[in-house]
């Protein structure tokens, strides 16, 4: 067998090896609407980094559910933009064949790499002199963020729950059915009477049956 | 296609009423119904004229509202919420939504300044575009929709204690007139208010546009005016699920005149899709203006309940002449907490802090920044490119430098000014003078894209701007442009109170020219 047949060939299946254990070998996920395995692996070893657990808020970023809340999300936006979005996922993940974390492995994919190394790349994208990393960071921050902050129970433990609240039923809403559904659906006959302004009392009530963001279902 | 007959009687129609292609004819269609689009159509209907208004967006109820943040914005806003500039990247957001920006907005309504509008007449070759001009306009939709100071009961802490450091410094500042009736400070202007208190256009003028006769058809999206020459003669698109975009059947509607206020960014797009429609003056698109807004956070000693108060509640135009108006500031705490700096226990020790906090921003008159808006190929989705002149940059600059100021006249114990280079948090106003002293670049800041000017904007003369000071096309004699658009110049102050006094004053201009 000719020899540079058999060294393409070794040389081709290191590199298929390579990208294998680099881009493969995912754990398989809970499950969610639209994000994969990789995706998935990313944002559980992100939220820990984030919200990691203790401190002054008790619920971790696992714990909060922001894998879910930012599948949902992803899920929900204009397809443009969810492809940004995952590229972005795409870039921490990977990102370390670049900017390698410190120690030993530190060219390891970020879900693969310790709780201290993957804090240590954070800290390196949030403090980049380059512009494009810190706005790549910021942008993932407010991802998670905004997850961590959409769990009902941090935002008891701030106090920041919605109010409970019975609106009013006003004109317009005896003119609009339900987003989607036709006019012969539109759910009320009659208005009420409207607020007074009598201000909201500080401290609650609280909406007792909140479950958190709708936008994904 | 089918041809509606158009009975008189006003209604709404909806995404799951349209069963295929559709023809309407009106006396004037208006294409979107923020908050200059409702203002005509209701003033026009309210002349007794055929008026046939034209939404994208679906129309929100309570129901609908959903109160986290990210979720919000991804069913109310253009491309998710998540639209930004190119060049300077800055975020911007555009709704998508019956009653366009006021469902979304923190319902604020000053009166454009004298000297703004003086130096818009002056420079931009107008007549009667003075505050003497348009305080008949101003007060009659201040009238109807009930405009006025925001009551101290519903202010809540965090817009009391701006007032308070103001007080200490001397620094002018008021409740902010706002387009509410019974006001609860339930802080919700953001993803919709579930008092029914925020005079939103869903609620108030497009109802009564409806009663008096006016067509609303939502989930259309209008993609060309079609024109002959020098006039219009109907608009066309396809119909548009709510929140997939999939298009559905197409329609066509008639009209002899033709209102574009589909918004800053939109309207430039149509005009650009409809064969370079009323572009002799190749204005359309170009200088595209923003009031950039930044932002300080500040932590207080004690709670201050951000729960609670009205979104936006006080202001100063102290520093309108210094080029910005300052304001306090409420949003889900999802959104806000963009600003918040760091991760892991250090971000959550911050967050743990919201309760004591308040968020202040200053909005910047920022006329020297200039970019524009491209028409994508394949989409109606624009391409905004945008660069924050060093000049503007300066000006912000200073105003971080006063809101830090406030914060520690008020009793502040920190504040987290984000921005890059700097500390993270600031002790005393000792420290923070570094926000004065430092040089700061575009991209060291965090900014918003707030309010959007001047693509179609209108000049005395054609061969400088897209509309006449009526907003009437110097191209064509029955196209009108109704948004932020025609401004000649950023406002200085939030713009949508001068946006319907200019509606308004337009439509009656309308009135009198149609036989």
């Amino acid at each position: 067998m000719p020899i540079r047949f058999v060294l393409a060939t070794a040389v081709l299946s290191a590199l298929a090896w390579g990208v294998q254990r680099r881009f493969g070998g995912y754990p398989p996920h809970p499950g969610g609407q639209l994000l994969g395995a990789r995706e998935w692996a990313f944002l559980e070893a992100a939220s820990e980094v984030m919200f990691p657990p203790g401190g002054a808020l008790s619920p971790s970023g696992r714990e909060a559910g922001v894998p879910a809340f930012v599948d949902g999300y992803v899920a929900s936006v204009p397809s443009g933009m969810r492809l940004l979005m995952r590229l972005l996922l795409l870039l921490f993940e990977q990102a370390t064949l670049l900017f390698s974390a410190p120690g030993a492995g530190g060219h390891r994919r970020f879900s693969d790499l310790s709780t201290a190394q993957r804090a240590a790349v954070f800290e390196g994208w949030r403090t980049s002199r380059l512009f494009p990393r810190r706005l790549a960071f910021t942008s993932l921050r407010a991802l998670l963020c905004m997850g961590y902050l959409a769990d009902p129970a941090v935002l008891r433990e701030l106090g920041l729950a919605p109010w409970e609240i019975v609106p009013p039923i006003a004109k317009a809403d005896l003119l609009y059915p339900p987003i989607g559904r036709p006019r012969a659906e539109i759910r009320h006959r009659e208005t009420t009477l409207p607020s007074d302004g009598t201000p909201l009392e500080i401290g609650g009530p609280i909406d007792p049956g909140y479950r958190g963001s709708e936008a994904a279902s | 296609m089918s041809v509606t007959a158009c009975p008189g009687e006003g209604e709404v129609r909806v995404f799951a009423d349209y069963d295929g292609d559709f023809v309407d004819e009106a006396d004037v269609v208006v294409v979107g119904s923020g908050p200059t689009g409702s203002v005509v159509t209701h003033e026009l209907a309210r002349a007794g004229r055929k008026v046939v208004l034209i939404e994208e967006g679906p129309p929100f109820t309570p129901e609908e509202f959903v109160l986290e943040g990210a979720g919000s914005m991804a069913r109310t806003m253009r491309e998710g919420g998540l639209r930004t500039t190119r060049g300077y990247v800055m975020p911007t957001m555009q709704p998508i939504a019956l009653g366009g920006g006021s469902l979304v907005n923190s319902a604020i309504c000053p009166r454009a300044p004298e000297f703004v509008l003086d130096d818009w007449c002056t420079r931009f070759d107008l007549a009667r575009t003075r505050r003497q001009d348009l305080d008949p306009h101003y007060d009659a939709v201040g009238n109807f929709l009930g405009i006025a100071p925001t009551p101290d009961d519903v202010q809540g802490s965090r817009n009391l204690l701006f007032r308070d450091g103001c007080r200490a410094l001397g620094y002018s500042s008021e409740p902010i007139p706002r387009n509410v009736r019974g006001c609860r400070g339930s802080g919700e202007c953001f993803t919709g208010c579930r008092n029914r208190a925020k005079q939103s256009m869903y609620l108030s003028y497009i109802p009564a546009a409806i009663e008096l006769g006016a067509r609303v058809l939502t989930s259309l999206r209008v993609v060309k005016v079609l024109a002959n020459e020098r006039r219009a003669e109907a608009v066309v698109g396809r119909v548009v699920e709510p929140f997939t975009g999939r298009l559905g059947p197409r329609f066509r509607v008639n009209a002899r005149v033709v209102v574009l206020a589909a918004g800053c960014v939109a309207t430039p797009v149509i005009l650009g899709k409809s064969g370079n429609l009323a572009n002799r003056s190749g204005q359309v698109g170009e200088n595209l203006q923003f009031h950039p807004g930044v932002a300080i956070t500040g932590v207080f000693p004690d709670r201050t309940h951000p729960e609670f108060g009205a979104t936006q509640g006080y202001q100063s135009r102290q520093f309108l002449e210094d080029g910005f108006k300052l304001e306090t500031l409420w949003a889900p705490p999802a959104v806000l907490a963009v600003r918040t700096p760091g991760f892991g226990l250090a971000l959550k020790e911050r967050l743990a802090e919201v309760p004591y906090s308040a968020t202040w921003d200053a909005i910047g008159s920022c006329h020297r920044s200039l970019g524009k808006v491209v028409p994508r190929r394949r989409s109606m989705d624009p391409v905004l490119r945008y660069q924050l002149h060093p000049g503007d940059v300066k000006v912000l600059q200073h105003a971080l430098w006063i809101l830090a100021e406030i914060f520690f006249a008020a009793g502040a114990r920190k504040i987290q000014p984000a921005i890059h280079g700097l500390p993270e948090e600031m002790h005393s106003l000792a420290e923070a003078d570094v926000i004065r002293t430092a040089e700061i670049r575009a991209i060291d800041l965090i900014c918003g894209g707030n309010h959007v000017f001047c693509t179609t904007r209108m000049h005395g003369n054609p061969s400088q701007g897209v509309v006449d000071e009526d907003g009437c096309c110097h191209d064509l004699e029955n196209l009108y442009i109704a948004d932020t658009g025609i401004f000649p110049r950023c406002s200085g102050v939030n713009p949508m109170f001068t946006a319907m006094a200019l509606a308004h004053r337009q439509a009656g201009v309308i009135e009198d020219r149609l036989p």
